[in-house]
């Protein structure tokens, strides 16, 4: 079980190199921060994995933070960095 | 068993070159937004490189500041910095060379050679093997009040550590409030799902950030990790429009803003008068002390990540809106 615990977190943390493309291709700021975004939720699910495997219950802590934060982030984008963006593109 | 090693293994290294690769990329984008995502995204693959070097406590750390709440600040900080960039044209004058901020100084080039060769010859000086104070540390844990070693450590051990660093946050907090200058421009009332997104989390953020500071007494958790949540809770709630009543942004905001250094100070002024050490908490009440001044700290510690993110110092006359 402990195999396929780590292996589903190695293929998970692979994901994230597909997650970067567009983080790099973008082409818009949105595209970069919602796969910004979805490496936020693969890193949730790597850390519950390995919390599995290791046995170590202070990672779902973590998993946790990492869960209501990202959210954070978003609206911080949303609310500051985006619409500064579509004000630009109008004017 | 084989298998198991192996993928170990392969997670670890892929993770290292990861982070070097990542901060690589940050360094070298020339364009800022980039950067700021690249950089939440060096955060998490950070946690996770704690996570697999067994300090869940760095991890929790790194999640809450590096992940969260930096990227939120750096993303406040992109838009202030455009408008401010759109308003003067700095781009356009650092172009023409009108602001001549590439030429070499001197005085810091001097001043960064000094303080190289300071740390440059302390670490020389550093005996070539320690054996590290963890032995000590669980000796004593007993005697701490707390049975999570790391906060035995940054709370009862090395007390003014903690202390030294939210005064660094107050620091922080009176720089940005004396050089604040443009305020955002007028924010749009949030739509019906940012408003219900801020009342469903904003109880659960304060929530996460109780049980991070009460379980910090026995597992990863504390006071910074706990004030970064509540700090969260603070930002989305900023973000949301919502602002500090006039009647307290004035003295109520900054006796909250300094109650966790006081607390710390306090204790330590108390202790010494009563024929102790500088912040030597009595043997019997020390976990009762400790939670008392985490609290302190961590309220403190999340009203100024707030106000560091709010930027501009909150007025007291009745100028919001």
């Amino acid at each position: 079980m402990q195999i396929l615990y780590l292996a589903l977190a190695l293929f998970l943390l692979v994901n994230l190199g597909a997650g970067m493309w567009r983080v790099l291709r973008g082409p818009t700021a949105a595209d970069r921060m919602l796969a910004g975004q979805l490496f936020g939720t693969t890193a949730v699910a790597v850390l519950l994995l390995l919390a599995q495997t290791t046995g170590n219950v202070a990672l779902r802590d973590v998993a946790l933070v990492f869960a209501l934060l990202a959210a954070v982030t978003a609206v911080a984008f949303v609310r500051r960095a985006w619409t500064e963006e579509r004000t630009n593109n109008e004017s | 068993m084989e298998a198991l090693t192996l993928l170990h293994w392969t997670f670890d290294i892929l993770l290292g070159l990861g982070l070097l690769w990542l901060g690589w990329r940050v360094l070298t984008s020339p364009d800022l937004f980039n950067a700021i995502v690249l950089f939440v995204a060096f955060g998490l693959l950070m946690a996770l490189a704690w996570v697999r070097l067994d300090a869940p406590d760095i991890a929790l750390a790194e999640a809450a500041i590096g992940a969260g709440l930096t990227g939120a600040l750096l993303l406040a900080a992109f838009a202030k910095l455009r408008t401010v960039e759109k308003n003067h044209d700095i781009a356009g004058q650092l172009e023409k060379g009108k602001l001549e901020n590439r030429s070499f100084q001197w005085w810091p080039a001097t001043f960064l050679l000094v303080v190289a060769a300071g740390l440059g010859h302390t670490v020389l000086s550093l005996p070539h093997y320690a054996t590290g104070l963890s032995a000590e540390v669980s000796a004593n844990l007993k005697s701490s009040g707390v049975s999570n070693p790391v906060t035995a450590v940054l709370l009862n051990f090395r007390g003014y550590d903690t202390l030294l660093e939210m005064v660094v946050l107050l620091l922080a907090l009176l720089g940005v409030w004396s050089i604040s200058g443009s305020a955002l421009p007028r924010e749009a009332a949030p739509g019906p799902i940012l408003d219900t997104l801020s009342r469903l989390l904003t109880p659960v953020l304060i929530l996460v950030a109780a049980y991070l500071l009460w379980v910090g007494a026995h597992a990863p958790g504390g006071a910074f990790q706990a004030g970064a949540v509540l700090g969260a809770a603070g930002v989305l709630l900023l973000l949301s429009g919502w602002r500090l009543s006039s009647h307290l942004a004035g003295l109520p905001l900054r006796i909250i803003l300094v109650a966790g250094p006081v607390a710390f100070v306090a204790m330590a002024v108390f202790t010494m008068l009563t024929g102790g050490q500088f912040l030597e908490y009595p043997r019997a009440e020390a976990g009762t002390l400790i939670l008392f001044l985490e609290t302190a700290a961590t309220l403190s510690i999340g009203t100024t990540l707030a106000a560091l993110f709010l930027g501009e110092r909150p007025k007291n006359k009745r100028e919001y809106p």
